[in-house]
């Protein structure tokens, strides 16, 4: 499962609430053609995060609120696999809220089911930074809107590489580079820590090696898996040698973890998305390290297999009878100024130009920024939206990895295992 | 309480209450006129509505529902056909039935007679007259009140995890598989510890059936020269059976469907490496992960067949087995 990066930033959150101050004394009542401060219409909202992420969002809503006296908005967030698990129930109920957050990997699931309404016209989409609308798109039909975008990258202590001499990692080098660098940093950094993670396990790091060589996780109608057996057999090797001499954290360690290795303290490296840094960053600082951004290893130093992928996306729900107030929020989120400054980048640094310039920047946010031009040159065509199954698909490959972890299977029959399970998944919404 | 001069406090109490209210109901009918059938019926009924309701809504009409989407492909999001029975001949080629159904076997065999053993052991020693008795009676039932709440079942993560209390514990005698959380070989064992210590529902039971053995009994035996063991094995066990045999039913059905506590430390996937997959976790992950409704609905069924089996068996064996004071002359 992915987890999102959230952080509260104070100075942003002041301005913010200021701004709101301001705004509350000079209120333009922009009201919508229905619905009047006396007699409003009602709208809900939701999204996934901590605390910390509803506090700036609500903040955000209450100045909509302000702006727009007619529309009143309902909101309600939770944890990601509890925000998941509730839309897929009540997506089966057909009770989904007028606005809420979408993650890439369920866009099929929700829009395959005529559950979102297009947003050609409905939403502003002329003002997004180059390339991210191209993943917010089903079948050529517009249906979400990116919030933020992120792609892969390894996240890793600079400072430990350092100490112990191992190179920064340059675009371009390869996974055996990677491998040395984690053997010479785990015995280097002493019991109980290691130079990196395991990989294998992640079905998204698949998906960039099977990139690298020009292939793709899924074929290009989302119907079946773009691999053979031996080709996830031989994935699933990629990290056993480390793997058995101790050179990454055994699973019996990980599996007890409810934070990432970087931030424990642990880990001096990990393959990650982008825009997780500035969230480990003020942690890692604390216990003294520095954190770097580079891309991931490569198997052909021209092909990194990396693609703009949107971290969050807001969609409209098709049922929704209020359109109209569900797109002036989605537009005021990603697009006003003032909001921008309250939300941050608490989801990532914003998908808009406006988002962009509005937003306040700081060290790590300004890290990933360089870190997405510095491989802009590698970024290529991303892959349709993945299958609806693809939430459970990704869940099937961690769960039959570890049984490779454990010793209880070898990759051969773990990969013979995985592809039963997801032709199965697969076949079943066909 | 720690004082109380009779430990058949709880079987006396209820024996006077029950007798005040037949007493209160006969004085009833005594002074008022006697109500017609029907309209005692209908005032029966006008109560119950509430539950009916209830039940039909909320356990019966959800329950045929998901007979229905048994012999359907049903898929949470794409809805689905009829497809007769492939569910059920689907879940025999399924990989993961055999594992599903191994480890619910394993916490069924493991955990029912070890917390049976405990809640007996423990019911026989706090029927004994002693001083504070009272107060272990309530200590010793308390457990199960919370067992199976969420958060005990992070405490029990806690207490399980690499270098915790267990961990510590048992290193100190040459273990070496660290906490059982990360260790497929043992990781069930949380399971059937926590449901071990949970045992105060069958000891309450025990404790009633125990303090209905007649003294006399004993006061036989211990004449003829029976020691401790074989008066337990001659009085208490075939005296006990029916009690026994009632809580080995509710023990065994409970355990088939635990899910709580599973769900909470293995998580929809089972971990490590699927030895916590109990067969209602693998339900769940098939309805609300894979959002394949009609296939895990025929799982549900399996488990509602199998249990029924179990009971029936049971039933049968309890024939030979149990022995019910009273019906000597049958």
């Amino acid at each position: 499962m992915i987890s999102h990066p959230y952080r509260l930033r104070r100075r942003s959150l002041l301005t913010g609430a200021s701004a709101a101050a301001v705004l509350a004394a000079a209120a333009c009542g922009d009201d919508g053609p229905a619905g009047t401060a006396d007699d409003p219409i009602e709208i809900s909202f939701e999204w996934w995060g901590d605390e910390s992420r509803a506090e700036i969002t609500q903040q955000a809503v209450d100045l909509f609120q302000q702006r727009n006296e007619g529309i009143k908005v309902q909101t309600n967030f939770a944890d990601f696999p509890t925000y998941w698990e509730g839309m897929t129930g009540r997506m089966a109920s057909r009770d989904l809220p007028d606005v809420f957050q979408m993650d890439y990997s369920r866009l099929r699931q929700f829009g395959s089911g005529g559950l979102l309404l297009p947003l050609e016209g409905v939403v502003k989409t002329d003002d997004f930074r180059e390339g991210f609308l191209d993943t917010a798109k089903l079948d050529g039909q517009l249906v979400a809107v990116p919030i933020a975008g992120n792609t892969l990258g390894l996240i890793y202590r600079a400072d430990w590489f350092e100490a112990h001499g191992v190179p920064a990692p340059a675009p371009g080098y390869s996974w055996d580079d990677y491998k040395s660098a984690i053997s010479t940093l785990t015995p280097a950094l002493g019991e109980g820590k290691w130079g990196g993670g395991d990989w294998a396990g992640q079905y998204h790091f698949m998906e960039l090696w099977l990139r690298q060589q020009g292939g793709s996780f899924y074929t290009e109608d989302g119907k079946a898996l773009a691999f053979d057996q031996a080709k996830l057999a031989e994935w699933w090797t990629t990290s056993a040698d480390l793997y058995t001499a101790g050179m990454v954290p055994p699973v019996e360690t990980t599996i007890e973890w409810v934070e990432g290795g970087l931030v424990q303290d642990l880990l001096a490296s990990e393959i990650g998305w982008d825009n997780f840094m500035p969230g480990y960053s003020p942690t890692v600082e604390a216990n003294g390290g520095t954190l770097a951004l580079a891309a991931p290893p490569s198997l052909d130093p021209a092909n990194l297999g990396l693609y703009l992928k949107p971290s969050m996306q807001l969609v409209i729900s098709g049922a929704t009878e209020q359109a109209e107030a569900a797109a002036k929020l989605v537009d005021f989120l990603l697009g006003d100024a003032e909001a921008i400054k309250i939300l941050g980048t608490n989801r990532g640094v914003p998908a808009t130009n406006t988002g962009l310039e509005n937003v306040e920047i700081d060290a790590p946010t300004q890290a990933v920024l360089d870190y997405e031009a510095s491989v802009s040159q590698y970024l290529t065509t991303p892959p349709p939206a993945p299958p609806a199954a693809t939430g459970a698909v990704e869940v099937k490959f961690g769960e039959i990895y570890q049984q490779v972890q454990y010793g209880e299977m070898t990759p051969a029959e773990a990969a013979e295992l995985f592809f039963t399970e997801a032709e199965t998944l697969l076949a079943a919404e066909q | 309480m720690s004082a109380s001069p009779s430990t058949a406090a709880p079987p006396a109490a209820d024996e006077a209450g029950a007798t005040a209210a037949k007493d209160q109901r006969k004085r009833g009918t005594a002074k008022r006129r006697p109500v017609s059938r029907r309209g005692e019926l209908l005032t029966g009924y006008t109560f119950m509505i509430p539950w009916i309701i209830g039940s039909l809504v909320f356990t019966v009409g959800p329950m045929l529902w998901s007979l229905w989407l048994s012999f359907t492909d049903y898929h949470l999001i794409l809805g689905g056909d009829f497809i007769g029975f492939d569910n059920y001949t689907a879940m025999f080629a399924d990989p993961m039935f055999g594992r599903a159904v191994k480890v619910t076997l394993v916490y069924v065999l493991l955990a029912v007679p070890f917390k049976l053993v405990a809640s007996l052991a423990v019911a026989m020693l706090l029927t004994q007259k002693r001083r504070g008795i009272g107060f272990y009676r309530a200590a010793f039932y308390m457990p199960s009140l919370i067992a199976m709440s969420v958060g005990i079942a992070i405490v029990w993560k806690a207490l399980f995890a690499k270098g915790g209390p267990q961990d510590q514990f048992m290193s100190w005698f040459g273990w070496e598989g660290g906490g059982f959380i990360g260790n497929p070989d043992v990781s069930i064992l949380m399971l059937v510890l926590l449901s071990v210590w949970t045992f105060g529902a069958p000891m309450v039971i025990f404790m009633a059936g125990l303090l209905q053995v007649p003294g006399e009994l004993y006061e036989a035996a211990e004449v003829d020269g029976a020691g401790r063991w074989h008066r337990f094995v001659h009085i208490t066990i075939p005296m006990l059976s029916p009690v026994i045999f009632f809580n080995v039913l509710m023990e065994t059905v409970h355990a088939f469907q635990l899910f709580g506590p599973a769900f909470i430390i293995g998580g929809t996937a089972g971990g490590p490496a699927w030895s916590t997959l109990f067969y209602t976790v693998r339900i769940y992950a098939l309805a609300f992960v894979d959002l394949r409704m009609g296939y895990a609905s025929a799982w549900a069924w399996m488990l509602v067949l199998a249990v029924g089996v179990v009971t029936l068996i049971m039933f049968r064996a309890a024939k030979n087995l149990v022995y019910y004071a009273g019906e000597d002359n049958r």
